[in-house]
């Protein structure tokens, strides 16, 4: 073996390593990236149970997924506190399609309309049970 | 003789069989098949061959049946459950925690790869043209009103066989312990629509207008506008049971 073909077989050894190296920092940086509440808002979901039972919002899907600011929606078009919203009489589905709370996104352009896809966010009271644990039996006792 | 000598047996075949023999083993295969075909005519299931397309009428009908002809339209994909509906129908009708005369029924449907989408169906007794309900029941205590079309329940009568229930395709009828008898919807026939009023109660309770109740041989009725939409599809729950429901689904 001449140098030439030692100096060859160590570059590539080194190109190997890079190799590696990206592989397991770069997968695990687009694979699992850390949720910061911090920086994207409280993990848990919110349930609105007013006016209607019941409406879900889930911070990650916008802001880590979506790429939205904290300044997008607080303080202009929601509070912080949590069920605020909820205690205004114009929290309302007419409102949404006037641009208000959701719909000031959710009006066909800037993310799907209001008055569309109505049961990506509506769980119902089904799905508001399930999440404080376990669904209601709701068939005639099983007889049949 | 044990199964194991007789598999040793030659097979003799039927040509050496007395025909005594023959008669009687044809007899026994007869009176077989005639219990079956019994069973199936007396069937207290609502087991029925399958009709094919949703027949809004029966063929011999050149009208509705009924005046008013009630009938409720749903417009599913409005529904978001949020059941006032539900608390409603149990306020005006006294039903009971461990029955229901409506309920929401809940689906997933996937819409593209990894996608899902939630459908919220209501359901409630289909007032059938042809109910099976009303068919097996031993004492007549329901019934189809002659003038509305309403399959309705006299509880007095009723002994408490459930045999409807087990008839009823769209599982809508409950035993009421309260009354010692079935009890089902009745298009709030004695709670409102007697005192005048023109709407169920969870027609009136839902927030979405996701029922719309009326009178389907008006022509100017919204169900019957809805229904003669072209450009809207309509369908209704398990028509292969030939029970001509009045219950219509669409969506929007």
């Amino acid at each position: 073996m001449n140098i030439d073909q030692k100096g060859f077989a160590g570059f590539l050894s080194v190109l190997a390593l890079a190799g590696l190296f990206l592989v397991l920092v770069g997968g695990q940086a687009i694979g699992e990236e850390e949720y910061d509440e911090d920086t994207y808002g409280p993990e848990a979901p919110i349930v609105f149970t007013a006016p209607v039972k019941a409406v879900i919002f889930t911070h990650k899907v916008h802001t880590m997924d979506a790429g939205l600011e904290c300044d997008s929606c607080h303080d202009e078009v929601f509070q912080m506190e949590i069920g605020s919203a909820e205690q205004n009489d114009d929290f309302t589905m007419q409102s949404l399609y006037d641009g208000k709370y959701c719909g000031t996104c959710h009006d066909g352009q800037t993310a799907f309309a209001s008055n569309t896809r109505c049961t990506v966010c509506h769980i119902g009271v089904k799905g508001f049970d399930r999440m404080q644990g376990g669904p209601k039996t709701d068939a005639h006792g099983g007889g049949h | 003789m044990r199964i194991s000598d007789l598999e040793k047996l030659k097979n003799e075949g039927v040509e050496n069989l007395p025909s005594h023999e023959r008669r009687s083993f044809l007899k026994f295969g007869l009176s077989v098949t005639g219990v079956f075909l019994g069973g199936s005519i007396l069937s207290l299931t609502s087991a029925r061959n399958v009709q094919g397309a949703v027949e809004v009428l029966p063929p011999q009908a050149q009208k509705f049946p009924y005046s008013p002809h009630y009938s409720m339209v749903i417009r599913q994909n409005r529904c978001v459950d949020c059941e006032r509906c539900k608390e409603a129908c149990a306020k005006t009708n006294h039903v009971p925690s461990y029955g229901y005369r409506t309920t929401i029924l809940e689906m997933a449907r996937e819409t593209s790869p990894g996608e899902n989408e939630r459908i919220f169906m209501p359901v409630l007794c289909n007032h059938c043209n042809r109910p099976p309900c009303v068919r097996v029941c031993p004492t007549k205590a329901t019934f189809k009103d002659e003038k509305t079309g309403i399959v309705m329940m006299d509880y007095k009568k009723c002994i408490g066989c459930k045999t409807c229930m087990a008839a009823c395709p769209y599982n809508a009828r409950y035993f009421k312990e309260e009354n010692r008898a079935v009890d089902k919807c009745n298009f709030c026939f004695d709670t409102r629509l007697a005192s005048g009023e023109k709407e169920t109660a969870c027609a009136a309770a839902c927030p979405a207008d996701v029922r719309v109740f009326g009178d389907l041989s008006d022509s100017g009725s919204r169900v019957y506008k809805l229904i003669h939409t072209p450009e809207k599809v309509a369908w209704v729950l398990r028509p292969e049971t030939g029970a001509l429901p009045n219950i219509y689904y669409m969506n929007d």
